[in-house]
């Protein structure tokens, strides 16, 4: 053995020993950051987004609620949206989910969507398994994937009580859903192991096996040669044996779960059109007219043409960029806007009333180190672009979601050395 | 002329017999050097390379569908698993049928994939990503890769036992893992609406990144077959399957033993 050789062994050893024991922590977020700005901000934005409560044991419910608008400015290199699903986003099965609802239509499935549809979602899942857990509302869109909202840490505690999913069949019978039926599958599938073990065992304990190929070679492949003792009558009797308690167990195996459930249906599936909702009584014409972005302070301002087409006042309130949230308000307004991590301020120039026909040039600036965590805003990419949702407000608790497009300029410029 | 082939016949007669004489001798010779430890050996090392292979092939065709009991539906769940896992068998089968004359291959290939089938299952699914075992469990082929074996064995023919063999691995994997599953799709209420215990499953067991739409299930068609969906899979998941049997004895034929005999042959 080479000294070169035990070296690298001992150095190999060291790295796997250094990576499992240096207990690396749980990854927290879901890859979000990872996609193109473009794929979070043109598409969808989610708003007043609430997960609560927050701490709960075992067995407890999580509600989710909030809306999410499929946005008009969909970029033009996806798939126009058809067809979507909302889900939790959550690592793996830590909660279960016990009720959804889609514009207040059940929904067990997915739903036919459309560019500007708004789709309010109520989720409630219960705690399955300890720990912390980061939970998010999700719009999945056929030809896009999953695009994330607004997450929130939720603590699930232990219980005294083990975790149980009742489920009441349409026979009346109540089972558990967490084992109902497991035994049985175990058991019904290491008991056909068993038989094609005692076939296995048949051949290689009675008979050689890898000097039979000095045998079989100098014969036709059709040749079972019972002469020369490779398969012999014995043989064929004792496998039709093996064949024949196979296809009994078969017979006795489905008469016993064909009597057991006697009602069986196929998969159910529901994709329905969820109801309308509105973006809001028209009150504002507004039209983006340009963005800058300043990376290192993590600065958007916005340039925003926006016209008062109502008789009575109106007034700025919210932008949402994609899962993130800005308010025009004190922090009591910031903390009812979402989950705290993907709220921000949002300052307006000229702050205000906008009066009824008026026509007003907004610079709109937040600044929120939001934009660099989740790579929302593109700074070097093919769609230069984001897409934001306006909410205007006026004195009779009206509301209007405007969408805007703008393109974005980067107010530094890198030099980069590589592609 | 007449005895003189008679004379002939009967000589090439007696050479048979006497070959086959000493092929007899020849399969009871005790080697030396080779003895039942080596064919210990070869089975136990085989199961790992086996059933990684039938485990990779069967999740690359019919992942998913192994996966859930929401995906084990009466449409596609019989056609892509019938053609997934019967292609590593007829491999086996093909390998150890000329090699040894053994008709094991397939149910060799089917316990070997139960194995690792459980094994991931267990380890990963459900005390790694906590997703109970009643929904992920894995679909058995045992009692198919017996009954294919079996066929083999009465036909001596790799030709008859893709047209018979095949046919009977659909049925049979499919009716085999129909009665575990069976309890499965019992109708239940939930959400507002009436949906079987393996809908319940898939809707409750979060699944992020696979949302339902795409589930690859019968969602009801112009086509039904007057409700008959079931039996016209089967029929198509046998012809899957005889595809599948002969992809099988390519890679056997061409990619596994065709590379030995050129080695065997240059030395």
């Amino acid at each position: 053995m080479g000294k070169r050789f035990v070296i690298g062994s001992v150095g190999a050893l060291c790295v796997i020993l250094a990576v499992v024991l240096a207990n690396p922590p749980n990854a927290a977020a879901h890859g979000e950051a990872a996609d193109e700005p473009f794929l979070k901000n043109m598409t969808t934005a989610f708003f007043n987004v609430s997960v609560s409560p927050t701490e709960i044991e075992v067995g407890e419910p999580v509600r989710v609620t909030g809306s999410v608008k499929i946005l008009e400015t969909w970029p033009h290199t996806l798939e126009t949206p058809e067809i979507a699903s909302i889900m939790p986003v959550v690592p793996g099965p830590v909660f279960v989910l016990k009720e959804r609802f889609v514009n207040g239509t059940a929904a067990i499935g997915s739903f036919f969507a459309q560019k500007g549809g708004i789709y309010e979602f109520e989720m409630e899942l219960v705690g399955k398994e300890p720990g912390d857990w980061h939970v998010h509302p999700g719009i999945a869109v056929y030809g896009t994937g999953t695009l994330i909202g607004p997450g929130e840490w939720v603590t699930v505690k232990p219980s005294d009580e083990p975790f149980s999913f009742p489920l009441t069949l349409m026979s009346g019978e109540t089972i558990e859903l967490s084992t109902y039926g497991g035994a049985f599958v175990w058991w019904w599938s290491f008991a056909g192991f068993v038989l094609g073990f005692i076939w296995i065992l048949y051949w290689t304990t009675n008979k050689r096996t890898v000097t039979n190929l000095a045998v079989t070679v100098q014969l036709p492949v059709n040749d079972d040669a019972p002469d020369i003792g490779l398969i012999t009558p014995r043989d064929h009797m004792w496998m039709n044996v093996i064949v024949g308690v196979t296809l009994v167990m078969l017979v006795v195996g489905w008469t016993y779960a064909t009597s057991n459930a006697p009602v069986r249906w196929p998969q159910q599936t529901d994709w329905f059109t969820p109801e309308f909702i509105s973006s809001g009584e028209k009150m504002a014409e507004a039209r983006a007219s340009g963005a800058t972005y300043d990376e290192a302070s993590e600065t958007l301002e916005m340039k925003v043409q926006v016209t008062n087409v109502i008789q009575s006042d109106i007034a700025l309130k919210q932008l949402t960029i994609a899962m993130a949230t800005f308010v025009n308000g004190p922090e009591a307004e910031q903390a009812k806007a979402g989950p705290s991590d993907f709220v921000g301020r949002l300052e307006v120039q000229p702050d205000g009333p906008i009066a009824p026909g008026e026509n007003k040039e907004l610079t709109l600036t937040i600044s929120s180190s939001i934009f660099s965590e989740e790579r929302l805003i593109p700074t070097q990419a093919p769609q230069q672009f984001i897409g934001a949702v306006l909410r205007f407000e006026n004195g009779n608790d009206g509301h209007e979601f405007v969408t805007v497009r703008s393109n974005v300029v980067p107010t530094q410029f890198r030099s980069t050395y590589l592609p | 002329m007449a005895t003189e082939t008679t004379t002939v016949t009967d000589l090439a007669e007696a050479a048979e017999r006497q070959r086959r004489l000493e092929l007899k001798e020849l399969l009871n010779k005790k080697y030396k050097w080779i003895d039942w430890k080596w064919d210990l050996v070869f089975w136990t090392t085989a199961v790992f390379v086996v059933a990684g292979a039938a485990d990779i092939t069967k999740q690359l065709f019919a992942g998913d569908w192994d996966f859930w009991t929401d995906w084990k539906d009466p449409q596609w769940w019989p056609v892509v698993t019938a053609f997934a896992t019967i292609i590593i068998p007829s491999t086996l089968q093909y390998i150890q049928w000329t090699a040894w004359r053994f008709p094991t291959g397939a149910t060799y290939t089917a316990c070997c994939l139960f194995f690792a089938a459980w094994v991931g299952r267990y380890f990963q699914w459900d005390l790694a990503a906590t997703y109970p075992m009643n929904f992920v469990w894995p679909a058995s082929v045992v009692c198919a890769g017996i009954l294919m074996d079996w066929t083999l064995m009465k036909t001596k023919s790799f030709i008859l036992t893709s047209l018979i063999g095949a046919h009977v691995w659909a049925i049979a994997v499919w009716a085999y893992n129909y009665v575990p599953l069976a309890a499965f799709l019992q109708p239940a209420h939930f959400m507002d609406h009436v949906v079987t215990v393996a809908d319940v499953q898939g809707i409750a067991y979060i699944r992020s990144q696979t949302p339902e739409y795409l589930r690859l299930i019968e969602r009801g068609a112009l086509r039904s077959f007057l409700g008959e969906t079931q039996y016209v899979s089967l029929a198509f998941a046998g012809t899957a399957a005889f595809v599948g049997y002969w992809i099988g004895q390519f890679i056997g034929r061409y990619l596994a033993v065709w590379p030995i005999r050129r080695y065997l042959k240059t030395m």
